[in-house]
């Protein structure tokens, strides 16, 4: 989380907003994200309703769930996934940044004006 | 339990965030890109 924090500015360069959510409640998501001045949008999801949805694999021993990741770009189609195997299971930011930088280029492509 | 395939359409969903805001993954849609991280806990 920290890393994302610092990586968040990258993101932002890059029209992508950053949601986070977990499993505490809204007054643990506030204390976190207060105390580690998170800029991200936090979403406290204690009954797994998304998590659920998004078939984050949940593993019922004491290592609790694993870290998983979605890329959606804009048009609301999810572009890249990563379902972590275990805690540190976590891709890089250059390794993020670099998807999005594909999907602002495809962007690009397909928005420019076509010359008549 | 279905995984989310790539290249559809990803699941919508509503939460209320930390700050009582009721965000929508659709809110984003044709704004934005998302990501969304499954944060595992902070303890």
């Amino acid at each position: 989380m920290a890393q994302l924090r610092q990586d968040y500015e990258q993101f932002a360069e890059r029209d992508t907003e950053v949601l986070v959510m977990g499993p505490e409640d809204a007054k643990k998501f506030q204390s976190y994200f207060t105390d580690n001045n998170l800029p991200f949008t936090g979403l406290p999801d204690p009954k797994h309703r998304v998590l659920k949805l998004y078939g984050q694999e949940v593993k019922i021993f004491k290592l609790g769930r694993m870290p998983a990741q979605v890329l959606v770009d804009k048009a609301g189609m999810a572009r890249f996934m990563h379902y972590g195997h275990n805690m540190s299971d976590i891709p890089s930011t250059a390794e993020m940044t670099a998807l999005v930088d594909e999907l602002q280029a495809e962007l690009q492509v397909s928005t420019s004006p076509t010359t008549a | 339990m279905a995984k989310v395939k790539l290249n559809t359409p990803a699941p919508d969903f509503t939460l209320t965030d930390y700050t009582g805001r009721e965000v929508s993954l659709s809110d984003y849609k044709g704004k934005k890109h998302v990501l969304l991280v499954f944060n595992r806990g902070f303890m």
